[in-house]
């Protein structure tokens, strides 16, 4: 066929950072939001806008980052931002694509590639609006990436169970009691897999940690580069919801990596690609450490007993030792039964 | 039935360029759409609004109009596409029916404070349970509070035209607010009547570029919107869309007599119709397309010497209190027809009626008695037979006989 | 009218929640042993709260329904008769994100009451950090480790009774020692928390302040505008972009500094703040790079200032700083302004490091900080030490 009714926009094409000292100075997020300390939220939000440039608009659905991040009369936003509803960020970062392409396309506004991202919870992102993201994903001809941040819970409201808040955690909705010591017994929803295999269209999907910076800069700046619809999933430990020192954010996302409960891959064209920890973990170089290492790092498990230990090891093992993509895709070839611990 | 409705043409000199059509009233928008180059809409399914979605469809096919044209997964992202398209500077249109206006909802509340100049169709209809797809008026009802502006027609001409007037309101720097214009389910969107359309330079005259100005969200216009407020702002946030709703009444007067101005077709009040008022002693009042069969039923009362007239009200919002309370004041009784509920509301009645009181008790020097009647739900017929009781029922009112605040019309029971 | 009572509470956002909640609780609960009625709460301003950022709770107490409702009528009392800061810290002055600048922890203390601040320091000390005002009040220190916890894990380190003694001997009217060890008796059935709660009640005492007396820094002063000078559409302009930074001493220009917001500053959630060692500074970029807050300036040479305005403390350039003892984090209180690291090393050197070496002495090790849970079992190894400190007094 000589004709395509795809009408693909050129990107800003952005090039990765050669060494975080090539990372440029300006600040398109910068202090002054009411965010915890060591917020790997804002830390992520903070990446994005320096990775991503100027040239660009963001959308922020209601949670966390939007109530912290930016107060009435007092933001730290350097581009322009909206607040968008918690359910939007998919629909939102539709509407903003088309309004610049058309007016473009008419001649009411300047010809330009810019930058649309839309930056959505876990709640926002994979309960809420996990529709409307679906949705956008499969729209070809407009530029924008999702950026889910991801701290396990609807940590804005207090801390309340969120469809990725992992097996057994301690939350608002969950906490344990007298006779039921696990209230949550359901498994972390597996996001970007959700999105890669559901919708051929998107280009590039990716999961990304605040713990590797330049990293998770790069991949942005290739989510954004490529073209159409993106989506990332970024986890960010939370030192409120966790309930952890504050200090240990940073340990924590490397944590989350090296015990193998936060794969790193990359899916650009459909060809993945794992990295950094994650893919020496996949070709045997690097050994996962135990994830007791990192679940008793929080306060959010501090009620677990040792039969839990065990349940949540043997569940990141089978990830890596029976799904068929490990640490991905959970297709298996045989199922084991799946039992958790009694209470 | 078309030349009933339709507005008496000016004598002044002004050169018509218009094309007549047989169209709907749903047609008639998606042509207002074309005509006004709008830049994105949005569409989900749903009876009867989306033939306005088909229609405009097909001129995307063919090349007619220009837009982004994107069907949603429901109408909360339907709503959500077209309010950020618009605050990046966008010309936007949706719509929506019965309960997808109300799934919607979120998407609407915001809209109002955000300031967004959204024009939307709905298509009215019946809220579920039970589903039904014929007309009722909660469904756009339902955001009357919440600064949209809202506005009920009766043809397919003035859904022609009143779309165009509604994106020279809503877009209008003093204003930058969602408006909501009502067809009726079935009757107007459905059938098809002779409407004349104008020229696309007339309308161009008519309606000037959409300009965001300084509330535009672009890389150029480094704001942040709608970030968390405490209790220090938000009484402030909301007296600024209140001066948004007090401004209103003018714009749209002005608007309207720009329209008139440009394309000859004259509307007189904005806000409502009066039909054989003059030396009327009782009037029926209500909105939307009930004003066919109250016209018929009017002009039968009168071949019976019964002094009685018709007030359509065309703007739901605004509201044009203390103008109707003194128009209204001169009659001995009303009788208000609403096609929608308000249960739980004083005496249990219609949103119109109940509205209308309100405007009366400050308004009004005489303050005639108002009775409501609820009736044509789901869409049923309201017959010339139905409103003759109506009357009757106003006129005894008129003669001190006491009436019931409330009445059901056409109930089987 | 019968008498009327408030207390409010001062603590860290999250860190100290659970005990802020508790206290505020087991006030009214305990003054209801007495027969007195009354209500607790949360400033609702200030949720949901965030870990570090000032909070305030609330006890109002009454000996009749009546007299009560004159308390509840306001959203939250104007002038309380006691103020408790859970966090020495807090001294300098809170800066929720309910409202704009700082606000003096005394700021709804009635003139003539007290103030007491839980501190291992005294209150020559303290008044170096507590703002100056014109009334006199009394000031009484609780001599104990600051209580740091999280959401989900409480640190029962009896800080919450041993407030209660101290309230009781400050304001006998809202409640007696009486009350109290009945209420802990009863409801808490801990005989070892009578006995914390009666030595403090024992060895709490209060100085009195002279008015005048204290830390002279003038506050930010904020006038919230009228609405028809607000910006329509819900919209705020956004913040420039920074620039070049400009050397305080030698006048040369590299590096960059970025705009910042200059209505919400977060130094009033710090209880720690970074030590940076310009010397040893390797240029890596990773403090800067991992700041959730962008608080580092990169002065013009590339090493990394951190602007303690901005530095809310949280530790992680600490954690992520590759060099040994380049940054390291040192309780607030050691510190009476937010003067440049940087601009002080510039203008000398030796005196800089010298000084480095010596603040960084009084630093806690990582592992023993009580800064939030960092260990199943760190909370039961850190309460022995806290008791001690409460049982010598």
């Amino acid at each position: 066929m000589s004709t395509t009714f795809i009408d693909e926009k050129p990107t800003q094409n952005l090039e990765a950072f050669k060494g975080v000292k090539k990372v440029p100075h300006e600040e398109y997020y910068t202090s002054g939001h009411r965010t915890c300390q060591a917020c790997e939220s804002a830390q992520i939000m903070k990446l994005m806008a320096k990775a991503a440039g100027p040239r660009t608009i963001v959308l922020g659905s209601t949670g966390c980052m939007y109530v912290a991040n930016t107060s009435y009369y007092a933001t730290p936003w350097g581009i322009p931002w909206m607040h968008t509803q918690l359910g939007s960020s998919g629909s939102g970062a539709l509407g903003v694509a088309a309004a610049l392409r058309v007016q473009m396309r008419k001649g009411f506004m300047k010809d330009e590639p810019i930058n649309v991202i839309a930056f959505c919870g876990d709640g926002g992102g994979a309960d809420m609006g996990l529709g409307a993201i679906s949705a956008t994903m499969t729209h070809p001809d407009y530029n924008l990436l999702i950026l889910m941040y991801d701290n396990e819970s609807y940590a804005n409201t207090d801390i309340q169970i969120s469809g990725t808040s992992p097996y057994g955690v301690n939350t608002s909705f969950s906490t344990p009691g007298k006779v039921k010591r696990i209230m949550h017994h359901r498994w972390k929803k597996n996001v970007a897999p959700l999105m890669l295999v559901g919708h051929p269209t998107c280009k590039y999907v990716g999961t990304i940690s605040t713990s590797y910076p330049l990293q998770a800069m790069n991949n942005i700046r290739k989510a954004l580069s490529i073209g159409g619809p993106t989506f990332i999933h970024c986890l960010n430990p939370c030192p409120k919801g966790w309930d952890f020192d504050p200090v240990l954010s940073f340990e924590l996302g490397e944590l989350a990596v090296n015990t193998g409960i936060w794969p790193l891959y990359e899916v650009e064209n459909g060809k993945i690609k794992l990295y950094g920890k994650t893919e020496q973990i996949a070709n045997g170089r690097f050994k996962r450490l135990p994830v007791r290492d990192y679940l008793l790092k929080q306060g959010r498990f501090a009620h677990f007993v040792e039969d839990d230990i065990e349940y949540f090891q043997s569940k990141i093992d089978e990830m890596w030792n029976k799904w068929l993509v490990p640490g991905v895709i959970p297709l298996q070839k045989e199922l084991d039964a799946d039992v958790p611990p009694a209470n | 039935m078309a030349t009933l409705t339709m507005p008496v043409q000016e004598k002044k000199k002004v050169k018509i360029e218009d094309q007549e059509a047989l169209i709907t009233g749903a047609e008639a928008i998606a042509i207002a759409c074309k005509l006004a180059n709008v830049d994105v809409v949005t569409a989900y399914p749903i009876r009867p609004y989306d033939t306005v979605m088909q229609y405009i469809s097909q001129l995307v096919a063919d090349g007619e109009m220009d837009c982004e044209y994107i069907a949603a997964e429901g109408e909360h992202s339907q709503f959500e596409i077209v309010k950020h398209a618009s605050v990046c500077g966008a010309r936007v249109f949706c719509g929506s029916s019965g309960v997808g206006w109300m799934y919607a909802m979120e998407a609407l509340t915001v809209t109002p404070a955000l300031r967004v100049p959204m024009v939307a169709m709905v298509g009215n209809r019946a809220l579920d349970d039970p589903g039904a797809f014929g007309v009722e008026h909660n469904d756009a009802l339902a955001v009357r509070d919440l600064g949209w502006l809202l506005t009920w027609v009766d043809s397919a001409q003035e859904a022609l035209d009143t779309a165009l007037i509604a994106y020279r309101v809503a877009e209008d720097r003093r204003m930058f607010v969602p408006l909501a214009i009502s067809c009726d389910g079935a009757f107007l969107t459905h059938s098809q009547a002779l409407v004349k359309i104008p020229s696309a330079e007339q309308v161009k005259k008519f309606l000037p570029r959409y300009d965001r100005g300084d509330l535009l969200l672009h890389p150029d216009n480094v704001i942040s919107v709608a970030p968390q407020a405490n209790e220090d702002w938000v009484t402030e946030i909301r007296r600024q869309n209140y001066a948004v709703t007090e401004r209103a009444s003018d714009v749209i007067r002005e608007v309207y007599a720009e329209f008139e101005h440009i394309f000859g077709r004259k509307y007189g009040n904005p806000f409502f119709e009066e039909y054989m008022t003059k030396d009327a002693e009782v009037v029926l009042l209500g909105m939307g397309t009930l004003s066919t069969p109250a016209r018929v039923a009017i002009r039968k009362m009168r071949e019976e010497g019964k002094k009685v007239g018709f007030v359509r009200l065309r703007w739901f919002r605004p509201f044009a209190g203390p103008e109707i309370a003194k128009c209204l004041e001169r009659f001995k009784a009303i009788g208000v027809i609403d096609r929608d509920f308000s249960f739980g509301s004083p005496n249990l009645s219609g949103v119109v009626a109940t509205e209308l009181r309100s405007a009366m008790y400050t308004g009004s020097a005489t303050r005639p008695p108002v009775l409501g009647f609820i009736g044509g739900l789901g869409g049923r017929e309201i017959t010339v037979p139905d409103l003759e009781k109506v009357a009757d029922s106003v006129f005894d009112a008129a003669k001190g006989i006491a009436q019931p605040l409330t009445q059901w019309i056409g109930l089987r029971g | 009218m019968g008498q009327l009572f408030a207390v409010e509470i001062i603590y860290r956002g999250v860190f100290q929640k659970t005990l802020a909640k508790n206290i505020t609780r087991d006030i009214v609960l305990a003054a209801h042993n007495e027969g007195k009625l009354g209500i607790s709460f949360g400033r609702y301003g200030d949720a949901p709260e965030r870990n570090g950022i000032p909070a305030k709770s609330f006890a109002i107490v009454a000996n009749d329904e009546q007299t009560l409702q004159e308390g509840m009528a306001q959203y939250e009392p104007k002038q309380v008769d006691l103020t408790v800061v859970l966090d020495d810290t807090l001294c300098k002055g809170a800066e929720s994100w309910a409202w704009y600048g700082l606000q003096p922890v005394h700021h709804a203390l009635k003139p003539g009451h007290a103030l007491i601040v839980v501190s291992l320091q005294d209150a020559p000390a303290l008044l170096k950090t507590i703002h100056r005002r014109e009334q006199p009040y009394k000031l009484g220190i609780l001599k104990g480790v600051t209580s740091f916890s999280g959401m989900w894990v409480y640190k029962d380190d009896h800080t919450d009774v041993r407030v209660l003694g101290a309230i009781a001997k400050a304001l006998p009217e809202i409640v007696s020692l009486q009350a109290i060890e009945q209420f802990i008796t009863e409801k808490l059935k801990s005989p070892l928390k009578v006995t914390s709660a009666k030595t403090a009640y024992d060895r709490f005492m209060t100085i009195d302040v002279e008015a005048g007396a204290g830390n002279p820094e003038e506050l930010f002063k904020f006038e919230l505008p009228k609405w028809e000078d607000m910006r329509d559409g819900v919209s705020i302009k956004g913040q420039p972009q920074g620039g070049p930074y400009k050397d305080p001493v030698t006048g040369q220009v590299g590096g960059f500094r970025p705009a910042r917001n200059e209505l919400f500053k977060k130094y009033s959630s710090r209880t720690q703040r970074p030590v940076v060692n310009f010397a040893t500074c390797t240029k890596c970029t990773l403090c800067w790079l991992n700041c959730p807050d962008a608080s580092f300036d990169v002065t013009a040479e590339n090493t990394y200032d951190v602007n303690l305005e901005a530095c809310c403390g949280c530790g992680v350039c600490e954690e992520v700083c590759p060099v040994q003892d380049c940054i390291t984090m040192v309780n607030e209180s050691q510190f009476k302004d937010n003067r440049s690291q940087y601009e002080a090393f510039q203008k000398d050197k030796d005196a800089y490091l010298k000084w480095l070496e010596k603040t960084i002495e009084s630093a806690v090790p990582i592992e023993k900080r009580t800064h939030g849970f960092r260990y199943r079992g760190q909370y039961q190894e850190q309460v022995p030490e806290a008791l001690e400190v409460a049982r010598k007094g």
